[in-house]
């Protein structure tokens, strides 16, 4: 029963910072059909960035999310004005153009780091790093809680901005259906700048809450990437709600994983991979569509 | 004038023959890694530049050939026999993950490729008969480099014109019609999981002996050399950088790219900075010319290499 | 005298999308070398016929038989194999090859499996036959409209169909152009095809058409020969909309 508990609890902390990290690959998607590859580097960026103030300010990782966010949203613009905009657009269907492009950014991501920060691995030690607490019984590292508390945070600010800003109903409308939402006089350039910019700013968040529970290097991201579009792939790309679910479904599977079987944690990697893999075959359109199919809508034409 | 481009073709491949009896030991070795990037990159070309699926984990097919060939040289077979059996493993391997993953388009294939890729390095790296993350040695045995030179320069020289022969013929015309529409191509009776699967084996087979071929010439291989992610970007890089879909185009990156490699290296400054430009490398071709150096080139000359270089 | 069996015959085809019903219980025939029409409104689901029959979308039930065999469900390159093709409404070119290069991969891999000078002789005959010949060497991103649709359709005939599903070839063509493409209809018809024809214009289709169908919502509401059908009151209302008068 402990086990059970144990693998909950581990679960939806995960399972919340996957979400934040996914969610900065799903707005980007669901608003330009562009599958954001440097995500990988922008989060390293994050982690590196949070490293930076905690050495250098003295900043706690924690509250240094505070700069981490704005800042990369601004990144996140300029990024977009920069490269981004340039792409010859070809609309509905995402473009290799767009996904080599980004591949290529993330590898510039890369040697910066390299050369600001060396190949040296990296890691975020607080006072409280090595503290737990009792959650529900299970022990919990407090930067895990810490964690999961920022995640919680950024997705319910995501959800406030979404629902009560202009811009973030102008985003759901383009995810929604493009086409509509042009016509209906929304300004696709600005809506694009700005879905980038919270991408980009999900994808710092992220990785400043990752740089207290791992240790790092400029190869960092890799694996996060992948698990994220596994995620997204299970959850859909369109709903915040869509994008939790697959979070939770990883991070069961991992958590469950190792707990229950005897799979060494190098192969867990292997085993996120897997099931993108698998996710992106069996369900094309995520577990809302396998669900969608199920249903019974009740209009007919 | 449409003979221009095979009789240069043939031109250099004799050359790339004599040269053990022109060259230095040291430029032979820079010839060889020539001729390794212009396998990879005409290989990798079959599928990503003539049917249009770009698959970032050939490393895995790289890595099936040498340690193919390793292990079974370990066991006393002639390394050079154990070719053809790393080629068919690594087909077989390439039609397991092609049947589930050709179901995907563009880049949702392209991302499940990144996937298979890093399954199969962990996997290559745990397991124990691999020699695990140290890797494994080749046999002592007779290294003769002039063999091994001329084994790799012939391999070019044949995938080089094997790509050439596909693409005029009938089944390179499907993978035409696959990469430029495949809803209309299957509307015309092609069947194009067929088609993409094949195509995907014949370049996995390929690659595994240029892998071979590695692990015969080096002797040594580890799973972080030859399942590397980033020689499954390098394979990708050469022949988009070069002109994707083409003939020339893979052999013009890969010549890039070796070039680059050799230079890079021999400059301590620039050395770690390989990302930094097969990263705006990338970005460069992406945002102003897709068509690689091989479209630039085609643009500034118009209509005579157009001519020169007709590609059916 | 026993009729002979029909080439085409649909029962009961029903394609559903999520909530939407778009062909609900299509049943027709038709007969070895008829020409025979498809019309109906807008969102009628005549396409969605279309690309049931040639198996680019499956069917969610009903049977299809082709030349005696049910075919619902194959996947859309066994049915070409088999000999049904059909054309797109808007062209599908493949834009960075040549007219003859276009028509060759229907050649190459449709039912006919030609190869070498045999299936380059089968092509200059098309293009000759379709009107493209002066087009032969021209890239495809070239093409004016009406090319692309003589295209489009030389393309079907090289995959050497015994069935020819046409998807509005007269869309967008003028006059003259509409005469020519209703002759090239009958041409082909003449040389043994069988051929189904989705149009719009319906006093076109009337005069090439030996049969119709008439779908509304995805329902057949008519069948028979143009000129009963035409005058069908169920039909001209689902044209024009509930306020009646005739056009």
């Amino acid at each position: 029963m402990q086990d059970i508990a144990g693998v909950l609890v581990n679960s939806v902390i995960s399972a919340a910072l996957y979400a934040t990290m996914a969610y900065g690959l799903a707005v980007i998607y669901g608003v330009m059909r562009i599958i954001n590859l440097a995500h990988a580097g922008l989060m390293m960026l994050g982690a590196y960035a949070t490293l930076t103030l905690f050495t250098r300010f003295s900043l706690d990782p924690f509250l240094s999310l505070f700069v981490v966010g704005p800042l990369f949203f601004l990144i996140g613009v300029v990024l977009y004005h920069l490269v981004v905009s340039r792409l010859p657009r070809s609309g509905a269907t995402p473009s290799m153009e767009s996904l080599l492009l980004l591949f290529g950014v993330w590898l510039v991501l890369q040697n910066l780091a390299y050369v600001i920060w060396t190949g040296d691995t990296q890691s975020i030690l607080t006072g409280y790093t090595m503290k737990s607490v009792a959650v529900f019984g299970v022990r919990v590292g407090v930067p895990s809680f810490f964690v999961f508390a920022g995640s919680v945070l950024s997705l319910v600010f995501l959800n406030v901005v979404l629902k009560a800003t202009y811009l973030g109903k102008a985003i759901r409308a383009v995810t929604q259906n493009r086409d509509a939402a042009l016509l209906a006089g929304v300004d696709a350039d600005r809506i694009s700048a700005v879905a980038f910019g919270l991408g980009t700013a999900f994808a710092g968040v992220a990785g400043g809450m990752l740089s207290t529970l791992y240790a790092f290097t400029p190869d960092f991201g890799r694996s996060f990437l992948l698990k994220a579009f596994c995620i997204i792939v299970l959850g859909g790309m369109e709903s915040v709600t869509g994008v939790a679910a697959g979070a939770l479904v990883l991070a069961l599977l991992e958590n469950g994983l190792a707990v229950w079987t005897t799979i060494p944690t190098s192969f867990q990697d292997a085993v996120s991979f897997a099931l993108l893999f698998v996710a992106l075959v069996a369900f094309p359109r995520g577990l809302p569509g396998l669900f969608a199919r199920f249903a019974r809508s009740r209009t007919i034409r | 004038m449409k003979a221009f481009p095979w009789a240069s073709g043939a031109a250099l491949g004799v050359l790339a023959l004599a040269a053990p009896l022109m060259l230095e030991r040291g430029t032979l070795n820079d010839v060889w890694s020539l001729a390794f990037a212009v396998v990879l990159a005409s290989a990798w070309n079959l599928l990503g530049g003539f049917a249009g699926q770009v698959s970032l984990g050939y490393s895995a097919f790289l890595g099936i050939g040498a340690y193919a060939t390793v292990l079974l040289s370990l066991r006393g077979m002639n390394p050079f026999l154990t070719l053809p059996l790393g080629a068919a493993l690594a087909a077989a391997f390439s039609v397991l993950v092609g049947l589930p993953a050709f179901r995907l388009r563009g880049p949702y294939f392209t991302i499940a490729t990144i996937g298979v890729g890093e399954v199969v390095r962990v996997c290559a790296s745990s397991v124990s008969f691999t020699g695990g993350s140290s890797g494994l040695r080749m046999p002592p045995g007779s290294f003769d480099f002039t063999l091994n030179y001329l084994s790799m320069a012939t391999l070019a020289i044949a995938v080089v014109a094997l790509a050439a022969f596909v693409k005029r013929s009938a089944f390179g015309q499907a993978l035409a019609a696959i990469r430029q529409d495949i809803d209309a191509a299957e509307a015309l009776g092609i069947d194009s999981t067929r088609f993409k699967l094949a195509a995907h084996a014949l370049s996995a087979a390929l690659v595994a002996v240029a892998g071979g071929l590695y692990a015969i010439n080096f002797q040594y291989i580890a799973p972080g050399s030859v399942f590397d992610f980033r020689l499954s970007l390098s394979i990708v890089l050469m022949p988009i950088v070069g002109g994707v879909g083409t003939i020339a185009g893979p052999v013009l990156g890969a010549l890039v790219f070796s070039t680059l490699q050799v230079k890079l290296l021999s400059i301590p400054a620039l050395r770690d900075s390989y990302l930094f430009l097969y990263g705006t490398l990338l970005i460069v071709v992406m945002l102003f010319e897709p068509k690689g150096i091989l479209g630039l080139l085609r643009r500034f000359f118009d209509r005579r290499l157009r001519r020169f270089y007709a590609d059916a | 005298m026993p009729m002979p069996e029909p080439i085409l015959s649909v029962r009961a085809l029903k394609k559903r999308f999520g909530g939407l019903l778009a062909l609900s219980d299509v049943t027709f025939s038709v007969t070895e070398g008829e020409i025979y029409g498809v019309i109906g409104p807008n969102g009628a689901g005549k396409t969605t016929l279309f690309s049931c029959l040639v198996g680019s979308l499956p069917p969610t039930s009903g049977s299809i038989r082709f030349q005696g065999r049910e075919i619902a469900g194959l996947p859309n390159y066994a049915v070409v194999a088999r000999g049904l093709v059909r054309t797109h409404q808007i062209p599908r070119p493949f834009r960075e090859m040549t007219v003859e290069a276009n028509v060759s991969i229907g050649a190459h891999f449709g039912a006919g499996q030609r190869r070498g000078a045999d299936a380059r002789r089968r092509v200059a005959e098309i293009l000759e036959r379709t009107g493209l010949g002066a087009r032969t060497g021209s890239l495809a991103m070239a093409l004016p409209i009406g090319d692309l649709k003589r295209l489009e359709i030389a393309r079907a005939l090289a995959t050497e169909p015994a069935v020819l599903c046409l998807d509005e070839v007269m869309g967008g063509l003028n006059p003259s152009e509409i005469v020519a493409a209703m002759s090239l209809v009958r041409a082909i018809r003449d040389s043994g095809l069988t051929v189904l024809m989705i149009e719009h214009h319906v006093h076109a289709v009337a005069g090439v058409t030996d049969r119709i169908l008439v779908l509304n919502f995805g329902e057949m509401i008519a069948e028979g020969v143009p000129r009963e059908v035409l005058r069908n009151p169920e039909v001209v209302a689902a044209y024009l909309g509930d306020d009646a008068g005739a056009a």
